[in-house]
């Protein structure tokens, strides 16, 4: 099963992916960071934070723009990308394996996820 | 409706980027901004900047009439010369910046801000009463497009370019078999040339150039890079760095503003005593102290009070730090090498007070 299958993406333009032991990944999907071109700057929360959905919790600038990213279910932070805070450009090549954000535990009610979307069905939101 | 120049398809073709910018459909990017910045300062880049105006003025009076509207003194403005001009309002305040060229006895080019058309028409034409003077839109009738670069000279002459000029100079001269406008002039810091040609001939003249240009390593660049190239050579953009409330002397501009110009001229008192008095706020370039970036609008701090504000701020693909230009209050324990701060999502942000440009620029040819 490809990635691709096993995420759910918002309209704001992230990505949720269930891991095995029940935390999930947040990234931006790829057609967000295409959008936004060269990604020279990253911002994320600390860990143990604790966010509510659609509240913003980081910050992507391109050249051209500073664009901020909301959570797409209510979670705490435990684990962030520091690896891509140095290499912001990574997220160019790679939204998932190398260009995720953070890692949360879920705090919200699973019908928090009813507004996102499979992969393919956001692809054809977007044409 | 939003316009699209005579190149608009090329660019879909090319697989751009398209962005709405000062009511024109334009190209931002093609493919990295990063990338085609570094094109034009290491190759050469094409650019199609057809969204400028172009304003043809004439009659026995164009004279009178230039010098009454910008500080600059033009009676000194030689054949086929160019010089860059302000066009500021009664109190100094700027409604354009423009590039001025000679192109014969009472005969001129005015080059100006794709934005800023409607405005610079209606003033000149308030300007102009009781003088013998032609002011001729000519916009929509010619495409310009901008070969910029170290290799753009070289470029240009294996196309068949035949004049020798130096930097602000401008020349009828063919390239490839075709007649057009050719000046020694850009936006980017860079040696380079802007190709002034009727519209019919401009899609001709874009294949050319991108075919003729492989072997230099051209490609085509977008309006992102032209706004990061500009900001590492500090050159300001109208909209960001000057405006109606921002006078010549304010932007750093004084090197452009003789103090000798007997004529009379919009928004001279002030200028004049600026220059004699000093201004209240003054621009600077910052350079970040840590990886966050300043972006237009930003306020800048300094010992805990507000002190000014940023007016265009981004990266740096060169230098691979991020840069600004900002406001900020006349003040020398601000403006000289001091370091402040940057109020960037409520967080302030180390910056150091810089030298502009940013960059040493490579667009002075003599020859």
């Amino acid at each position: 099963m490809s990635i691709t299958e096993k995420i759910l993406c918002s309209k704001s333009h992230e990505y949720l992916l269930k891991n095995d032991d029940d935390t999930y990944t947040i990234g931006l999907t790829d057609y967000a960071v295409e959008q936004l071109g060269d990604i020279v700057f990253l911002e994320l929360p600390e860990v143990g934070v604790d966010f509510k959905k659609n509240e913003t919790f980081a910050t992507v600038e391109s050249v051209k723009a500073a664009s901020e990213i909301y959570m797409p279910v209510s979670g705490k932070i435990i684990e962030i990308n520091e690896a891509l805070v140095d290499a912001p450009e990574t997220l160019n090549e790679d939204v998932y394996e190398n260009g995720w954000l953070v890692k949360i535990e879920a705090t919200g009610d699973a019908s928090e996820q009813n507004d996102l979307l499979e992969y393919e069905d956001y692809k054809e939101e977007l044409e | 409706m939003t316009k699209e120049t005579y190149l608009h398809d090329k660019h879909v073709e090319l697989g751009a980027r398209m962005v709405d910018f000062a009511g024109w459909h334009m190209p931002v990017q093609y493919t990295s901004i990063i990338d085609e910045h570094k094109t034009v300062r290491e190759n050469v880049g094409l650019f199609d900047v057809s969204h400028m105006g172009e304003v043809f003025v004439s009659g026995k009076e164009s004279l009178d009439f230039l010098q009454k509207i910008v500080p600059q003194d033009i009676s000194k403005l030689t054949y086929e010369k160019a010089v860059y001009c302000q066009l500021p309002n009664k109190k100094g305040g700027l409604i354009d910046d423009l590039i001025i060229y000679k192109l014969g006895i009472n005969y001129y080019l005015v080059i100006c801000n794709a934005a800023r058309i409607d405005e610079d028409l209606n003033w000149m034409v308030r300007n102009k009463k009781g003088l013998d003077v032609k002011i001729d839109n000519q916009s929509h009738n010619y495409s310009l497009l901008a070969v910029q670069g170290p290799k753009a000279d070289a470029l240009l002459r294996k196309m068949g370019l035949d004049t020798q000029q130096e930097s602000f100079t401008i020349k009828p001269a063919q390239i490839c078999g075709r007649k057009m406008l050719v000046s020694r002039t850009g936006y980017t810091g860079e040696d380079g040339y802007e190709l002034l040609v009727e519209n019919e001939f401009s899609e001709e003249l874009w294949d050319k150039v991108l075919e003729y240009g492989k072997e230099f390593g051209i490609k085509p660049i977008g309006l992102g890079a032209r706004d990061t190239l500009r900001l590492e050579a500090a050159l300001h953009l109208y909209g960001n760095d000057l405006d109606e409330n921002t006078t010549p002397i304010e932007a750093g501009l004084s090197w452009s503003v003789p103090k000798d110009k007997k004529e009379d001229y919009n928004g001279k008192e002030v200028i004049m005593n600026q220059i004699a008095n000093g201004t209240d706020k003054k621009l600077i370039g910052l350079k970040m102290l840590d990886k966050s970036i300043a972006r237009h609008e930003y306020e800048v701090y300094k010992a805990g009070e507000k002190v000014g504000v940023i007016t265009s701020g981004g990266v740096s693909p060169v230098l691979n730090t991020n840069i600004a230009l900002a406001y900020v209050k006349n003040d020398k324990n601000i403006c000289n090498g001091s370091v402040v701060q940057v109020m960037i999502r409520e967080k302030l942000h180390d910056a150091e007070v810089v030298k502009r440009p940013f960059i040493d620029k490579r667009n002075k040819i003599k020859i």
